[in-house]
């Protein structure tokens, strides 16, 4: 069973997404660590490691992800995480942004996949494909 | 010929004669011994060794370090934990950085190694070895995933194997470790090096001060104006601890004195003022509580006489509230039927009645809402201790 570490980053307490996505995760049969709402980047990396996680994957809904997520890089390489699959989703933005535009950014800060005001299970489905390919 | 008692504290030697208390300021650069026999070489020279009675919380608490697998989760709980029990932390170790973390120069009482959840395995490995290595320790304990327990047991002589403080949802759980450390912390009291040449001076056994304390209060309304339920709260200069009524509590709780009615329950200690900091900053209440004392945080900073009367002020407010209802962690007292509190220790010579008198209003106001409060009674003279040794003797040879 593959493990997610998921949350909600930053200032952000949009909790209802956050449980929309832990079941969503539980009903496609991931095993969820759930670290909730008002997360710190630190965090997430702290529990990928301590449960040897798959996929972290970071929501935000507010749109501060840009200002929480840049040190991505610097955290990863405290550890050893060649392995976890770096996921963000949610509206990644403040005003008008394209995913297209988006993707290269969040992706130059280390994340794998990026999901910006994409469907919850259209991504789901994207991270799974994403998955069984890199095995 | 009289009894000689004596309470080796971590910052006053207290003396008890026939003729009366005398207190002695510690001299840090001495070991306990040299410097007792330094200050009280005159008084010990009239009494045998069979009539000298030494009690101890000198050195109380245990220095800790703390090997961990991440900040947020491993050393995080850890640290919580040992705080909880009265352990000194000297220093963190983030297990990926660890070839190049320091060595502690000291003997560490006891190494904390912690990482991963239950179900993931080789996370400790040979630099863990190589690390330990190069430092001194007493006891070690090994409170990580179950997995590589098999592994550590096999290459750490006389590791101790615990549960997992994290739990597979990332949550903490603190029963085993916390027990473990605080036995081992009671252990240590009265096994210290220092304090076992002070076997030099007496033909008694000695105690720790906080069991000596207990078993003065079954003897404690004869004494002093106190009406039961009572509590008594011990804040030195390295420990706090409190005794109370065993009137105060509805849970079925075995007396670790043996004595009817009163048992006897540490908190935890403030062997520095750092401990005392950190527990104040994480009370809900501190904020508004320095208000009250007409001061900011920035006093918690401060060196000075003022400070330090703010820092007990803290501590009094921050025993009660660990026993209040706020608190489940530690056993619940019935503060509300509460009817005298009496403190002693060192706080008695740094506050006067009306600074007690101000935090223990503050308490019952902002967390008990009731506006009375219990009768006040300041052991001024160190007496609570006293009754305490003198208890270990047939009353026919008591002196004092």
């Amino acid at each position: 069973m593959m493990k997610v570490v998921t949350g909600v980053v930053g200032n952000d307490i949009h909790v209802v997404a956050n449980r929309l996505i832990d079941i969503s995760l539980q009903a496609r049969g991931f095993e969820v660590f759930n670290l909730g709402v008002n997360t710190s980047l630190e965090e997430f990396i702290d529990a990928a490691v301590e449960t040897d996680a798959d996929i972290l994957l970071i929501s935000s809904l507010n749109g501060e992800a840009e200002g929480w997520c840049r040190d991505l890089q610097f955290l990863r390489s405290e550890y050893a995480l060649k392995d976890v699959t770096f996921v963000i989703g949610g509206n990644l933005a403040v005003g008008e942004a394209k995913q297209s535009d988006l993707a290269p950014k969040y992706k130059s800060y280390g994340f794998d996949l990026v999901f910006h005001q994409v469907d919850l299970n259209t991504g789901l489905d994207e991270i799974e494909r994403y998955m069984s390919e890199r095995s | 010929m009289s009894k000689l008692l004596i309470d080796v504290g971590s910052t006053y030697v207290k003396v008890c004669q026939k003729s009366g208390i005398s207190q002695y300021f510690r001299d840090f650069k001495k070991d306990i011994y040299d410097d007792l026999v330094t200050k009280c070489g005159d008084i010990f020279s009239k009494y045998a060794k069979e009539d000298i009675f030494i009690c101890s919380s000198a050195n109380g608490g245990l220095s800790t370090l703390i090997i961990g697998l991440t900040n947020s989760f491993s050393l995080k709980f850890a640290q919580n934990i040992a705080f909880n029990s009265g352990i000194n932390i000297i220093d963190t170790v983030l297990y990926s950085k660890i070839e190049e973390s320091k060595y502690p120069a000291e003997l560490v009482d006891v190494v904390i190694v912690v990482g991963g959840i239950d179900g993931i395995g080789n996370v400790f490995d040979k630099r863990l070895l190589d690390y330990l290595q190069n430092i001194r320790y007493s006891n070690i304990v090994y409170v990580g995933t179950s997995q590589d327990a098999g592994f550590l047991s096999m290459h750490i002589p006389a590791l101790k194997v615990l549960g997992n403080i994290i739990t597979p949802k990332l949550h903490i759980n603190e029963g085993e470790l916390k027990e473990y450390l605080t036995n081992l912390y009671q252990a240590d009291i009265v096994g210290k090096e220092d304090i076992k040449h002070l076997y030099a001076l007496t033909a008694n056994q000695i105690y720790s001060t906080p069991y000596v304390v207990n078993r003065s209060l079954s003897q404690i309304d004869a004494n002093f104006d106190v009406v039961n339920p009572f509590i008594v709260i011990d804040i030195g200069g390295a420990t706090t601890d409190i005794h109370y009524s065993h009137d105060l509590v509805r849970d079925n709780i075995v007396s670790e004195s043996g004595y009817d009615r009163l048992v006897f329950k540490k908190l935890g200690v403030y062997k520095s003022r750092e401990t005392l900091i950190f527990a104040a900053k994480n009370n809900e209440f501190v904020y508004e509580l320095l208000a009250y004392l007409h001061v900011t945080e920035n006093i918690l900073e401060e060196e000075s006489e003022k400070a330090l009367r703010i820092l007990m002020q803290l501590s009094i407010f921050l025993v009660l509230y660990k026993v209040s209802r706020l608190n489940p962690q530690y056993v619940t007292l019935h503060l509300e039927l509460l009817e005298t509190i009496v403190l002693t220790g060192g706080i008695t010579k740094v506050l006067v009645f009306e600074e007690v008198e101000a935090i223990i209003g503050f308490f019952y106001k902002k967390v008990m809402n009731i506006h009375s409060i219990p009768n006040i009674v300041m052991d001024f003279d160190y007496a609570i201790w006293t009754i305490g040794m003198e208890d270990n003797e047939p009353k026919e040879q008591k002196c004092l």
